[in-house]
């Protein structure tokens, strides 16, 4: 099949519906017809200039039917035959609709502010991430990026900032430079106050500026503590709201320790904004792998009928990074290990992972079925729980420290860096496989990934080849997140040669081997989906009252009971009562075979 | 090793043991261990008394039969290299009939030599060549010295090993069907197996017609009057169904049905054997092994080159003779048996006589039978089958056919099975290609165009060139887009088993040495194959079919296209796919 490496980034504005303006009906109908669009992607590459984005909904609709007219494309398609195809199907009338497109198409502006510019998450990754859309064509051809920081800065001085970070892929070093100035020169800062509706008042004042006249879509990335989220959502939400365009806030996890706090930001937040407008941003869900999930699961036959208690014997999922907290250890200390990566990062692909197949690929079908499955989830349990917090560490001369040698945390504190946990949905697809989760810092390795391991072979007529570790032979699909991306499935296989001897080879997709193009980082793909309103990837408000209920009651356990988590030297493989939880249930965890594991 | 002298109860025992940690261990010894061929000694160890453990249950049929037939040379088989000098095996001497000829010149004396460089030879083993040429046996040594190699891998000693070798391999001239000249060649077998106890393997190399003449004779006058008798034959086995019941009666006159060992192959491919392994040992491919989730199934053989002036033999038989209704059809039957009791030959090969004879006779309309012609390419004109001089003008032989079978039971019902088989096409390769039903209501329809053919799943085995394993899936190309391509889940074995494969010869020698017949073709499997081809066949011929002319190195008759698309199927092997 033909694929295009080439493909301009495939997103183009007609379609992006106004939250503010549009019925629910109206907006499911549009996220459809946004859906279409997206998943088009050579249709998007014929869209070399971007459509108008603020267009009647009518119009909308009639390219909503000119769209599904279109589909079935081809993928390979050649662009000319396809544009060829699209203009064949529409009306004179349409054709008409479309040359108007072009004409609006001075219309509308998307102007982002990222509020807390001058912070570690701005620099490293928003702004970069903004670029990167630039460089490849994502964003409108009218947009504006705002920062927003306390601290007093000239736009120069933020443009210098911003520039630092940013980076051209690989294979994409042509006009860099160029491109980075052209960036740099629609990048402002404004310096404000969180809490100060009048300071916003003056953001939006200089957005207006920038919008000049056009129909404005706002987009606001809160990339600030928690603790001045509601603060900044209500003064951005009454001073700096788009008059005639969406307004768009993305949130940054935490949210909330437990339900209860969770419930409390959710309903302030809901003062001052409607459900669409909030984006929870998981950035795990923007990663290649986690979105190539659900391709491998409902678009390949051979899988689909495995994925069930009848055949899975358990799933793992493990994340580990190879460092501690590194002095930044205030914020980590009052959350811990369990509310930073499990409870979101790792209870989302879980929920992917093992939800129902949807209606469609819609966000609001695939959340409900992401809430349901953990609605069928049994809450946490102290017992299902291992906690563990790494100690110093001398290795060749090297000494690491402890967590609790950190400055920034408090002295004898009990906060986990590691934990392990067994989970079990209680329903029919699921009843019985344990769903085992590991997440740790200052661990052995960095890495992220998905293990499935498929039951023994009912009466395996290669028993006696196997040997005495029939656990050693059953298949095993990896989906690794990183680093280095790669899917594969252990398959059992006879090594040639005379003899009947078997072991267990990969059956693997490499990505960096097959796909030579670099692979986008998370934030964009998120950014990118947050200006389209594609919700797909957000974290919706019931599915987070969903993942905290699983966690909160033993969270509260640990902190009321001072559970002392098990220490591991700093760059161990965690604690051992890890393994003893994995092999209550049956499990062997899949990371620390000594099986190749390319 | 020991065992010359009869196995020692506290061998075999160690044996049995060590064959349960198989997978633990590396060595040669222990492979050969784990080979299903010993299998026999445990059969017969249990039945000394020890505890019968797992593996005896495994055993069925297959060795009891054995047991019967030759169990006093089953047991002292020395099939492992116990290398104990002092204590010498019984004798072991593999006479090649028809020792000047072709496949045994480049395939049985290079896989002998194999075999006995990674010392799966017993002690004491000695080959025979036989033949109506005059030769002395240095000539023949220098004969074989030329084709044999070492692998890559294998450097060290070569030259040693060879001369070993070669000092151990002899001549006797004769002609095929003197019982005179047979009784001499047991006179020298005789003397030089010193009055040890002696097994004997006859490896007919030779045109069918004196297949016969040959095993009278030899099983008259140079069978092992102690060890075993075993007998390999290479194809073809007759021409259709009533030529090869005749072979067969007529081989049982002489030889009983375990003493004969009908080669094929394409069973010793690696592969091949491998096929088993991947379906009963992965817990992900059984549950999808089914007309609930298999489309079709692909069988397809071709060959780059023509006939090449050895057409005599070939025009006679066909394509459909040559490869189909054997080499195709045998892995057919292995992909699509039902699991069997065990592993033991006998189990195997009574699960594929029950696929055969499950399937329906093939029939003229779901047949495409084609012929090359001469093709000008780039300055060079290759010549059409017609051209070769060893052929008949005007022969209607085909070189190419494409063929859909099915198989009627509950599993396959519907499923189209396609064979194809060709010379003189554009490549050369064999391969199994499974292509798996479309996802029911995929979510990803839109994604895929208009084509959903190609998005659907497929495993590929490549037999051959460069062995892999391939499973091809949907997957999102990275990127910020939502679009889907094909992406090989893979395993090719070069990268991964960094040795050399062993030829298939080498597989089948050693299996016939050890009595393993898993690999060989039992009658009542030959009748069955024989049974769905021979209609065809008589109507090709009957109805003087006229094939589908294709040009040299083309990708074969479009007829074959139009049989697929009649039965919804895309020949997964012309794809401009990278495969």
């Amino acid at each position: 099949m033909a694929t295009l490496y080439s493909t301009q980034c495939p997103s183009f504005f007609a379609y992006s519906p106004s939250s503010s303006s549009f019925s629910s009906s109206n907006l499911a109908l549009l996220q459809r017809v946004n859906f279409s669009r997206r998943f088009l992607a050579s249709k998007a590459s014929l869209k070399s200039q971007p459509l108008s984005s603020q267009a009647p909904v009518n119009t909308q609709q009639h390219h909503g039917a000119v769209a599904a007219a279109v589909t079935p494309i081809e993928n390979g398609t050649s662009h000319k035959q396809l544009k060829a195809e699209l203009l064949s199907v529409m009306s004179p009338e349409e054709s008409q609709g479309e040359a108007d497109f072009e004409k609006d198409e001075n219309e509308s502006t998307v102007s982002i502010t990222v509020v807390g510019a001058s912070g570690d998450l701005a620099k490293k990754k928003i702004f970069p991430a903004l670029f990167a859309l630039y460089y490849e064509d994502c964003l409108p051809k009218h947009f504006t990026i705002y920062g927003y920081a306390r601290s007093k800065m000239t736009d120069a001085e933020l443009r210098n900032m911003v520039s630092k970070t940013l980076t051209c892929r690989i294979d994409k070093r042509e006009n860099c430079s160029e491109k980075m100035d052209q960036f740099l020169k629609r990048c402002f800062y404004h310096s404000g106050q969180y809490d100060s509706q009048e300071n916003f008042a003056g953001l939006d004042k200089k957005l207006k500026e920038h919008e000049g006249g056009r129909t404005s879509n706002r987009l606001f990335y809160l990339s600030i503590p928690p603790n001045i989220f509601i603060d900044a959502v209500k003064c951005a939400s009454l001073s700096a709201s788009s008059g005639n365009g969406w307004t768009r806030v993305i949130v940054e996890k935490p949210f909330g320790r437990d339900s209860e706090s969770s419930a409390a930001l959710t309903k302030s937040l809901k003062q001052y904004l409607t459900e669409d407008q909030i984006f929870r941003i998981d950035h795990y869900l923007g990663k290649e792998l986690v979105e190539n999930l659900s391709v491998l699961r409902f678009s390949n036959l051979i899988f689909e009928p495995l994925w069930s208690r009848q055949y899975i014997r358990n799933v793992q999922l493990i994340f580990s990074e190879d460092f501690g907290t590194e002095g930044r250890g205030g914020y980590f200390d009052h959350y811990g290990i369990i509310r930073d990566i499990m409870q979101n990062h790792l209870l989302q692909i879980l929920a992917l992972f093992a939800m129902e197949t949807p209606v469609s690929l819609d966000a609001e079908d695939i959340r409900n079925e992401k809430v349901k499955v953990l609605r069928s989830m049994r809450p946490l349990q102290l017992q299902n729980m291992v906690i563990g917090q790494y100690k110093s560490h001398t290795r060749g001369g090297v000494t690491y420290p402890a967590y609790v040698d950190d400055k920034t945390v408090p002295d004898g504190s009990l906060t986990p860096t590691f934990a392990a946990a067994a989970l079990f949905i209680d329903n029919a697809r699921w009843d019985g496989v344990p769903f085992l989760m590991k997440a740790g810092k200052a661990l052995h390795n960095k890495r992220a990934e998905i293990r499935v391991q498929f039951r023994h072979v009912p009466g395996n007529l290669y028993n006696r080849n196997i040997g005495t570790d029939l656990d050693r032979a059953t298949n095993e699909l990896v989906i690794r997140v990183q680093p280095d991306e790669a899917i594969y499935l252990k398959i059992n296989n006879k090594v040639p040669g005379l003899g009947m001897k078997l072991d267990r080879s990969n059956l693997n997709l490499h990505y960096a081997a097959r796909y030579s193009k670099e692979i986008p980082d998370a934030y964009e793909r998120l950014l990118l989906d947050a200006i389209e309103g594609e919700r797909r990837l957000f974290i919706r408000s019931d599915e987070l009252d969903a993942a905290w209920s699983l966690f909160t009651p033993v969270l509260k356990e640990l902190e009321e009971k001072r559970i002392i988590p098990e220490y591991y030297p700093y760059g161990s493989r965690g604690p051992v009562g890890a393994h003893y939880l994995a092999a209550k249930y049956n499990v062997r965890w899949g990371d620390l075979g000594t099986d190749i594991d390319q | 090793m020991a065992s010359i002298l009869g196995p020692s109860l506290s061998i075999v025992t160690s044996y049995a043991f060590r064959n349960e940690t198989t997978l633990v261990a590396h060595s040669p010894v222990w492979i050969s261990c784990a080979r299903p061929g010993n299998r026999n000694h445990f059969q017969l160890k249990s039945s000394n008394g020890l505890p019968l453990n797992a593996l005896s249950s495994n055993d069925g049929l297959a060795a009891s039969s054995l047991a019967m037939a030759d169990s006093k040379s089953q047991s002292l088989e020395g099939s492992f290299p116990l290398s104990d000098s002092e204590l010498t095996g019984p004798n072991l001497t593999i006479t090649v009939v028809g020792a000047s000829g072709d496949l045994a010149k480049k395939k049985i004396f290079p896989a002998l030599f194999a075999l006995y460089y990674e010392d799966w030879l017993p002690e004491n083993f000695l080959v025979f060549g036989f033949a109506r040429t005059k030769m002395t046996n240095d000539e023949l040594r220098i004969m074989i010295s030329k084709t044999l190699t070492c692998r890559i891998d294998k450097r060290e000693n070569c030259e040693d090993k060879m001369d070993k070798f070669l000092k151990r391999c002899f001549y006797h001239y004769g002609q095929y069907n003197s019982e005179e000249h047979f009784s001499e060649l047991d006179s020298k077998l005789r003397e030089k197996e010193g009055g040890k106890l002696s097994n004997r393997l006859y490896y007919l190399s030779i045109p069918p017609n004196i297949f016969v003449d040959v095993v009278r004779c030899a099983s008259l006058k140079a069978s092992s009057k102690d060890g075993w008798t075993r007998v390999i034959v290479e194809k073809p086995f007759g021409r259709d169904s009533e030529s090869s019941s005749e072979l067969t009666k007529c081989l049982k006159q002489y030889l009983t049905e375990d003493q004969i060992f009908r080669i094929d192959h394409y069973l010793g491919k690696e592969l091949v054997e491998n096929l088993s392994v991947l379906r009963f040992s992965n817990l992900v491919f059984e549950p999808l092994w089914s007309r609930n989730y298999i489309r079709n199934v692909q069988i397809i053989f071709s060959e780059d080159f023509g006939t090449e002036g050895r057409g005599g033999y070939f025009d006679n038989y066909g394509i459909i003779r040559d490869i189909m209704q054997n080499h195709l059809l045998q892995i057919l039957a292995l992909f699509a048996m039902e699991t069997p009791v065990s592993l033991a030959a006998e189990d195997i090969r009574n699960e594929k006589v029950k696929v055969l004879r499950s399937m329906r006779p093939l029939q003229l309309e779901n047949v495409v039978v084609g012929q090359y012609k001469g093709h000008s390419k780039g300055g060079k004109s290759y010549p059409g089958y017609t051209d070769d001089p060893t052929v008949p003008k005007g022969s209607l032989t085909p070189t190419f056919a494409a063929a859909a079978l099915f198989i009627d039971n509950a599993r396959w019902d519907g499923v189209p099975f396609l064979m194809k088989a060709g010379k003189a096409l554009h490549t050369k390769r064999a391969e199994i290609r499974v292509q798996f039903r479309h996802v029911p209501g995929n979510l990803y329809k839109r994604n895929f165009g208009t084509d959903l053919d190609k998005a659907t799943n497929e495993l590929v085995l490549r037999v051959q060139p460069d062995e892999a394993i391939y499973l091809k899936i949907n997957n999102k190309v990275p990127g910020l887009g939502m679009r889907l391509d094909r992406s090989d889940l893979n395993l090719l074995f070069r990268s991964r088993y960094p040795r050399e494969i062993p030829d298939a010869y080498e597989r089948l020698l050693l299996d016939a040495i050890e009595g393993e017949r898993r690999l060989f073709i039992r009658s009542d499997e030959l009748d069955a194959a024989w049974a769905l081809f021979t209609p065809l066949l008589k109507e090709i011929e009957n109805k003087k079919i006229a094939p589908e002319l294709y040009p040299y190195g083309s990708r074969g008759p479009v007829g074959a296209h139009y049989l697929a698309a009649r039965h919804n199927v895309r020949w997964g092997d012309l794809g401009n796919e990278d495969s």
